[in-house]
Parts: structure tokens; C-alpha cells; sequence
């Protein structure tokens, strides 16, 4: 069924998509009229002085420098076009500004030469794709800041994220979070802007474990005893990894009750168990909630990420 | 004295960033404008060949009330401090490298000590080296004290540790297309804390220290082609994972003063130990290709095994019971081994088509496999008294089977150049085991995972000023794997940003999760929204003012059945919290060329619920330039937390920090 779909939408899109102008490739495509006019970096920069002698220094310099990229002493048109009229009328109409398209379409400039890199394979599954952040929201293009053509240091990358995702950075202002207002952590420790295979584009660990175990690998097992929801929904079925007003991050404010929430003891029909309303859900407890001795399930059953030695998860 | 030491210490050695605001001088505006030097060499021969920013100071910290609880939010100590470094070394003869940078904050005895030290040469190498020392501390009685309503303060559940995490990544590029690269991380924890030493019904906190270390090796190449890009990766990791707990006192612990059967219990020695070693191989292939104009297509293939081997070993003696057979006995060994596996792959496929100038697909398929499973045998032994001496062997085997897939396409319509609508499918399906293999019943179960999703949003960019952007999601499922997943949910996000002003911008976002599963018995209903306001006013050249207000309120309701007597109840949560945040920037009337700076504001939480609690920040900073790149720099800062419930877990905390700033 999955492959008549594809094939349907191969179909469908083929012809249409076989008819539609190419955007510009890497190297200069000839022109069908007049050929347009490249007039080479140099012509920018008396105009554009600071952008020039800033980009001098830009890792994007090497547009300008490498052969095999087909722009070589062109840089600045490989991304705002031919610009021969804009160089005679110095009309802001007459050159492409990338800043001015919608981001899908800048984007594809970018993407032209930054089509992999170790970091954008996931970028079709990625939301800021998807909602149409372009990449020139975080990125400088022509500036080299003191780290490259993004922030590096710990607090600016947090203040670039945070720039959006207020109500997020909100989160760690609460008194129990990971170390990020205290620049000790980032948010691209976690996340990966540029998409991943994760929900929340969140960073892998070792090809496809949950980036969480590059800090926290005493966690990572395999456990002999696994705790599910750690290996089927994550750290996040129990934490709030960027805040919380509760001890260790916990996403309720006592532990027996983030345990007896799945944990609940609910009937079910006897033998092997197909679907029931919950993993975990039986068999039932016997603890008297009302002893304190019960009342933080961690303090028995303290291996709650995972047990090597016993089933109950006690040591 | 300390004081005076510090300080004669620190003042000659002090270089701070002439704070944020004022740019490091690598790019002199004044640029040589010589346009041949330009393409051959990229740095001016004039510019220095060291920039940056040295940070040093010196912290003074009061405290009132719960000092391990500020130890356990804050833990911000006094003393000296390298508070920040950021050089930059540009070598104009590019022998070892064209640049060298390195940053380090936060050294001299804070919680959080990092080091990144990156140095390239243009087309030979780059080269990252990234350290973080993190100190945890965690002593929390209402978290963790089993026994506080009795006015026993055991401090169960604590811990003391220090993470430090390495990593090395060195980058080569002998071409232009094949990029070579190496990695090595190292992840290391040591401390100690008090943890429950269980057995049976036996139950004592004693004193734990752990150690645990994992090496990551890992090695590739990247292609890079005009139409085609490629990772290929192979890696491997080993762990070490030691934990020792112990006790060597008469100990009562949860047992205290508790008669069972006429007897006191106790525990008079323990020597317990986990020896774990691991090592893991991992392969990762990545590809992204732009065969057409109009199609993008990406793949990846992820593999890893990670694998453990257990030892165990424990000695205890003391008055200690067997619940069952009411046997009591007073000394005990305990032996096990078990090895785990845990093959894991990945797939994912995906593209992006674009049939016409303004619509674009994106269609991804994804799929996660991971088994584990894991065998041994665990040896109990009652040695003493030698009337009721026993072995008991249990087997240690269990499995966890996950699968996972998930199949999502994405319709992208650019109605105008100011208009874009958003509307996608994703079907998530899979199935999941989990059990003693050994076991066929209660000790067994599997269950399923069936959730459709439709998808709608789009984008309005109306100017330059304007732009917002909503999305949304609506499921539907037939099987969840908890009962706290997400199961019939609604998914919003809204966020709208204004430029009302030259000087004045406004952003507002809105997010709401509603997620309900019906399982009889559960019926859980979960609702959360976070409403956020923020504002960058710059009324003058002197003034500026960013200010950020977020309202959030989670509900959450879902029944259980009580563990004692099976009666039904509800487990209620609330968390509704104000948050808001400021700052104040003033630029101060200057002299002698030189501009000081104050700065004020911080960010306060208030919440109300489950468990209502305030937190304030406030701050207020000076920089008062001495002399040209030399600054005096004082900051105070004041934590004030507090818990209705706890209320003898709240403190307050008073911190000034000052120090010189150089910069370059």
C-alpha cells in the first residue's frame, strides 16, 4: 500500500515537477536571453565596505577562493545573483536580496553548497524547517563573529534560542533545571536545530540513543532489568528537562504519585497480557501510602532508571 | 585577609570583556582597504594577534536559611573566580593554525567549570576540544527522607557528584569532497551519597559512593558532491560503572525503634559492590542528495549494540529477617552476574518535492528497532545462623522489544509571498514487549502503539514587521503504551512577533497541549498552556529595556487504584506559575572617553498548586571603565526561594562578585 503511494505521488509530481525552472545550481547556469552580468566581489565592495571587508574573514570567503564551487572571486553573487544592473543603477530592485525571499526559497541557497554537513540530515524532519526559520535566522552570513558564522559560546546561543522560544526559557528560571542560564550548558547540547530523528529534535548519542546519555552514561545500560518508559518515551515521561519546580526535575511534585500514575494498579484479564490499559500497569502494590516509609517510592526502589541484579528495580 | 589575598592576586592578572556590549576590536572599522591583500590574506597584517577578554574576580556569598537546599538549586560558593576567558590568537604566518580561540568560564571552585578550545588551519584541519566539569548536589529531606514526618532525618536519596565530560573532534580536509574526521569523548562521574541498602523487608539508608566512566571512540568521512552528500561513521564506547555501598555502624535505619516479632532489627556491616563493564559499536551512514531541482532526498541508517557485563557481590550482617518465612538471621551473601545486549537500529527515508514553484512535499518514513535482553543468575545466601542456612538461585532474564515506525507527509502551499499554509499526515505505529522471559503471565506484556495525526499551521509574514505563525495538531489513538502518553491530544503553537517602533518590538506565543486517554478506570485528563509576552524597548541610545512575562498553568487529573486496599482515587496536579524577567541597561554619563554601565533587573517565579513555590533572581550590575580595555566590573545577586509545603527547605542568599575585566 505504502509503495503504491509513493508511486502515485512520483506520478502525480513527475511531470509537473519535471516543467518547473530549476533554481540556481552550483555552478553559473548559461542564461536563455542576454547572459546575465557577473561582475565579481570586487565590484561590491566599495559600496559595501564593511559587508566586504567583514566577509573577508567569514569561512564563506572560501566561495570566493575555491575552484570547485564555480564562484570563484564571486562570492557575493553566488547568492544575490548577477549583479551587473545593480552594479550600473545601484537600484535595490535590480539585485536579489536573500533577506527579502521567503525563507524556503533563501534556504535553497544555503542549501546549494551546505546540502549534508554532519548536521543537516535531518533537516526535512525538522520543525524549523517546517515553520519557515530560515537559516539566516541564526546564521550571519557575511559577519564572522568571534566564533564562526553562528554563536558558540554557551550564553549567546542560549540568548539566540531564547530570542524565540520564550515561554521555554521561561522553564529555567524555575529553581530546578539543567545549568543553561549559568552557561554551563547550551540548548544545542540537547536540540539540534537543524532536525533530527528524535521528537524535539533532540541531539543523538552514539547514532540513535537519546542525547541525554552523553552526559548521564552511567544511565544508558543496557540494564538487565529495564525500566520501559526510559527506553520507549524517554527521560521525559518522568522529567521536565528544562524546569521544574519539583526536586530533580520531576514532572509531579511526589514521586508515588508519578509512579502510580502508570503504575496503577487498574484490572486486567488474567495470563499473558495483550494490551492492557498500560505497561506497568499491574501487578498491583500492597504498600500502605499512609507510612511516610511509602511515600517516595525511589527510596526502595532506587534503580528506577534501570536494574542490573533485580527485577523490582530495589538494587 | 583571605579577601586582600584575592584580590592582590587577581587585580594584575584581571581582564574582563569590556562587557558584552562592547565589541572585541578583532575587525577594525577603519580596514585597510587594500583589495589585493584582501584575497591573499584574509587577517590584516596590523591586526593584533591576540584579542580578547579575561575575566577575574572575586565572589562573597551570605546565606540564611537551608544551606544544602541552596547547595542543591544554587551552590554558588566564595572565593576567587576565573569568570571568564575569551582569546583569540590569529597567527598572520599560519604555521600551526590561522586561529586559535579559547574560552573558559567559571573557574576557581564553581559548580560548572567549561573549557572550549577550537583551532583550525583554512583547508588542513579544525580542531574542537570541549571540557565540562559539573557538580551535582542534591539533599532535599521532602524529596527524599522517608522518615520526616517522625523527625528522623535520614537524607536517603542524596548524592554529591562531579560529571566531567570531554570531547575531541579533529576535522581534516586533504580535498575539498572528502572530509576525514576523528572523536574521542569521555563522560566520568565520581561522588558519594546515602542510598537504601534493600533486602527483603530490610531496608537501611548507608553511605554509597559511585564512579562511572564511559569512552566514546569514533571515526568517519564526509562526501561532499555538488548533488550528493555523505556521512559514513563507525564508533564504539566503553563503560565502567562502580558503585559501592557500605556501612560499618549499628544501623536502624527504617526499622527504628520498630519491634518485629519481638526483635529489634539492625544492620551492623555491608560491603555491597556492582562491577559493570560495558562497550558498545555503533556504524551511522547519512545521505542527503539533490538528484533534481525539484527533489531533495535524505536517508540514514543508525546501528548500535551496546552490551553490559554484571558482577555483584554483597556481605551483611546485623538482625535481619525473611518476611515470608519469618526467618531471622545475621548474616547474608549475595552473588550475581548477568550480561545484556541491546541491538538497536534506526532507518529513516525522506524527501522534499517540489512539483510547482510555491508547493512543497515532504514525505518521511521512519523506523526504530531495539531489542533487549539480558541473562544471569542471582545467588542468595543465609550464612549464619547455620540452623537456618540457605542458598536461593534466581534466574536473572528479561527482555524489552520496541518497534517503532512512523510515516508523516507535509503539504507546504506559498499561497503569497506573504502566506504560507501547512497541512500534514503522520501515522505512528509499533508494538512493545516487556517481562521476565521466563515467565509466561502476569510477569509478561505487550502492547501496541496506533496514533493518527493531522497537521495544519502556516506562516504570515504581513512585513518585515510583522509575522506570525501557528500550528497545529489534532490525534487520535487506539493504543498508547502508559497511561500518561500522549493518547486523543490537541497540539498548539502560536507566536506572533511586531515591530510596532523603531525602538520598539513586541513578540507574543502561545502554546497548549490537551491530551486525554479514557482507559476505564484511568479517564485521564491532562491539559497545560503557556502564555508569553516579551518586549525589547530602546527608548534611547542609553537606554534599553527587555522584558519577558509567561503565564503557565498544567492540570492533570487520573485515577488509580490505592496499592492497600484497591479503592479508586485521582491523582491531582497542578502548576500554575507566573514568570516574568527584566532587564534594565543605562549607559552612564562617561568620562574621559570611558562609559559605565549599570544594569538591573533578574526574573522571579511564582507558582501555585501541587507544590507552590517562589523563586526570585534579582540582579544588579556596574562596569565602570578604569582605563582604555580596563574594566571594574560588580554584580549582586539575590536568590530567594521558598515552599509552602517545605517551608524549612527555603533560603536566601546574598552574592556580590567584582573583579577587573582586560580586554584586548
Amino acid at each position: 500500500m505504502l509503495s503504491n503511494r509513493i508511486a502515485a505521488l512520483i506520478l502525480l509530481c513527475w511531470p509537473v515537477g519535471a516543467q518547473t525552472p530549476a533554481p540556481a545550481a552550483p555552478a553559473p547556469s548559461p542564461a536563455p536571453a542576454p547572459a546575465p552580468a557577473y561582475v565579481g566581489s570586487e565590484t561590491c565592495q566599495p559600496c559595501h565596505e564593511d559587508i566586504y571587508n567583514a566577509f573577508q574573514k567569514s569561512p564563506h570567503k572560501l566561495v570566493d577562493t575555491q575552484k570547485r564551487r564555480g564562484w570563484e572571486g564571486k562570492a557575493c553573487e553566488s547568492c544575490h545573483g548577477p549583479g551587473g544592473k545593480h552594479a550600473e543603477s545601484a537600484d535595490k530592485a535590480a539585485i536579489v536580496n536573500p533577506a527579502h525571499l521567503p525563507p524556503a526559497e533563501a534556504d535553497r541557497d544555503c542549501l546549494k553548497c551546505h546540502l549534508n554537513q554532519p548536521t543537516h540530515i535531518g533537516r526535512i524532519q525538522s520543525s524549523h524547517a517546517k515553520n519557515e526559520v530560515a537559516c539566516t535566522a541564526c546564521h550571519s552570513i557575511h559577519r564572522n563573529g568571534p566564533n564562526g558564522l553562528v554563536p558558540r559560546r554557551a550564553a549567546a546561543v542560549n540568548e539566540l534560542c531564547a530570542s524565540c522560544h520564550t515561554a521555554v526559557w521561561a522553564e529555567f528560571q524555575r529553581p530546578y533545571k539543567h545549568r543553561l542560564p549559568e552557561g554551563a550548558m547550551s540548548c544545542v547540547d540537547c536540540h539540534n536545530p537543524h532536525g533530527s530523528i528524535l521528537p524535539a529534535s533532540a541531539q543523538s548519542y552514539a547514532a540513535n540513543e537519546p542525547g541525554c546519555f552523553r552526559c548521564h552514561g552511567n544511565l544508558r545500560g543496557p540494564f538487565t532489568f529495564e525500566h520501559a518508559p526510559v527506553r520507549l518515551e524517554g527521560c521525559g515521561s518522568c522529567h521536565e528537562p528544562h524546569g521544574s519546580a519539583n526536586p530533580r526535575m520531576l514532572a509531579r511534585a511526589e514521586v508515588r504519585y508519578l509512579c502510580l500514575e502508570c503504575h496503577a494498579n487498574l484490572p486486567t484479564a488474567p495470563g499473558p497480557i495483550k494490551n492492557p490499559p498500560a505497561l506497568g500497569g499491574v501487578p498491583p502494590a500492597f504498600h500502605d501510602l499512609l507510612s511516610p516509609q511509602f511515600r517516595n517510592c525511589t527510596v526502595c526502589h532506587m534503580k528506577v532508571h534501570g536494574s542490573y541484579v533485580n527485577q523490582d528495580l530495589l538494587r | 585577609m583571605r579577601l586582600g589575598l584575592a584580590l592582590f592576586v587577581t587585580i594584575p592578572l584581571l581582564a574582563q570583556q569590556a562587557a558584552q556590549q562592547t565589541a572585541p576590536p578583532t575587525a577594525p572599522s577603519t580596514a585597510p582597504a587594500a583589495a589585493d591583500a584582501s584575497s591573499t590574506s584574509p587577517t590584516p597584517s596590523t591586526e593584533p594577534w591576540i584579542t580578547g577578554t579575561v575575566d577575574f574576580g572575586f565572589r562573597f556569598t551570605s546565606v540564611g536559611g537551608d544551606n544544602d537546599v541552596y547547595r542543591s538549586v544554587v551552590n554558588l560558593g566564595q572565593g576567587p573566580r576565573l569568570l571568564g576567558l575569551d582569546l583569540t590568537i590569529v597567527d598572520p604566518k599560519k604555521r600551526l593554525f590561522d586561529r586559535l580561540d579559547v574560552r573558559a568560564n567559571n573557574w576557581g571552585g564553581d559548580p560548572y567549570n567549561t573549557l572550549h578550545v577550537n583551532a583550525s588551519k583554512r583547508g588542513i584541519y579544525d580542531f574542537n576540544f570541549d571540557y565540562r566539569d559539573i557538580a551535582y548536589f542534591s539533599l532535599l529531606p521532602s524529596f527524599a527522607d522517608p522518615l520526616l514526618g517522625t523527625g528522623i532525618v535520614l537524607d536517603q536519596d542524596s548524592y554529591f557528584s562531579r560529571r566531567r565530560m570531554s570531547d575531541f573532534q579533529l576535522d581534516l580536509f586533504p580535498g575539498h569532497r572528502i572530509i576525514p574526521y576523528l572523536a574521542y569523548g569521555r563522560d566520568s562521574g565520581e561522588g558519594t551519597g546515602i542510598t537504601t541498602f534493600e533486602s527483603d523487608v530490610n531496608q537501611y539508608p548507608v553511605a554509597d559512593h559511585m564512579f562511572d566512566k564511559t569512552d566514546n571512540y569514533r571515526g568517519g568521512v564526509r562526501l561532499e558532491f555538488n548533488r550528493f552528500h555523505a556521512t559514513l561513521e563507525q564508533g564504539g564506547t566503553t563503560l565502567r560503572d562502580d558503585q559501592q555501598a557500605y556501612d560499618s555502624t549499628v544501623n536502624y535505619g527504617n526499622n527504628y525503634q520498630q519491634q518485629y516479632f519481638g526483635q529489634t532489627l539492625d544492620l551492623t556491616n555491608l560491603m555491597q559492590a556492582y562491577g559493570i563493564r560495558g562497550d558498545s559499536i555503533y556504524s551511522k551512514v547519512l545521505f542527503t542528495a539533490n538528484p533534481f531541482s525539484w527533489i531533495d532526498v535524505s536517508g540514514q541508517f543508525l546501528y548500535s549494540r551496546p552490551e553490559t557485563n554484571v558482577n555483584y557481590t554483597q556481605f551483611d550482617t546485623g538482625n535481619l529477617v525473611l518476611q515470608q518465612s519469618i526467618l531471622f538471621y545475621t548474616a547474608e551473601q549475595a552473588l550475581g552476574f548477568a550480561a545484556g545486549k541491546q541491538p538497536h537500529t534506526t532507518g529513516s527515508l525522506g524527501f522534499e518535492l517540489r512539483p510547482l514553484k510555491r508547493v512543497r512535499v515532504l514525505q518521511t518514513w521512519m523506523t526504530d528497532r531495539m531489542h533487549t535482553s539480558a541473562a544471569g543468575q542471582f545467588t542468595d545466601m543465609i550464612l549464619q545462623p547455620v540452623s537456618a542456612a540457605t542458598t536461593t538461585l534466581t534466574p536473572l532474564t528479561s527482555l524489552l522489544v520496541l518497534n517503532y515506525n512512523q510515516e508523516q507527509t507535509d503539504v507546504l502551499l506559498e499561497v503569497t509571498h506573504k502566506l504560507t499554509l501547512h497541512g500534514g499526515y503522520r501515522y505512528v505505529w509499533g508494538d512493545a514487549e516487556t517481562g521476565n522471559m521466563l515467565i509466561a503471565g502476569p510477569g509478561q506484556e505487550s502492547s501496541e502503539l496506533r496514533q493518527q495525526v493531522g497537521i495544519a499551521g502556516f506562516n504570515f509574514r504581513a512585513t518585515q514587521k510583522l509575522t506570525a505563525n501557528v500550528d497545529f495538531e489534532d490525534a487520535s489513538s487506539s493504543h498508547a503504551y502508559f497511561l500518561t502518553s500522549l493518547y486523543n491530544y490537541q497540539k498548539m503553537r502560536a507566536r506572533a512577533r511586531y515591530q510596532l517602533v523603531s525602538t520598539l518590538a513586541l513578540q507574543a506565543s502561545f502554546s497548549l497541549l490537551n491530551n486525554q486517554n479514557p482507559a476505564a478506570g484511568s479517564n485521564y485528563d491532562f491539559l497545560s498552556r503557556q502564555n508569553s509576552l516579551s518586549a525589547t524597548w530602546t527608548p534611547s541610545k542609553r537606554v534599553s529595556i527587555v522584558g519577558e512575562y509567561t503565564r503557565s498553568t498544567l492540570r492533570s487529573n487520573i485515577g488509580y487504584l490505592e496499592p492497600e486496599f484497591l479503592s479508586p482515587v485521582t491523582s491531582l496536579y497542578r502548576d500554575n506559575a507566573h514568570n516574568a524577567s527584566a532587564l534594565v541597561d543605562l549607559v552612564l554619563p562617561g568620562y574621559a572617553k570611558l562609559t559605565p554601565r549599570l544594569a538591573f533587573g533578574g526574573s522571579l517565579f511564582i507558582s501555585s498548586g501541587s507544590r507552590p513555590t517562589t523563586f526570585y533572581q534579582p540582579l544588579v550590575r556596574l562596569s565602570l571603565p578604569l582605563h582604555k580595555g580596563v574594566v571594574w566590573k560588580s554584580e549582586y545577586r539575590y536568590y530567594g526561594y521558598d515552599e509552602a509545603f517545605y517551608q524549612y527547605e527555603g533560603f536566601r542568599a546574598h552574592l556580590l562578585q567584582t573583579g577587573l575585566a582586560i580586554s584586548r
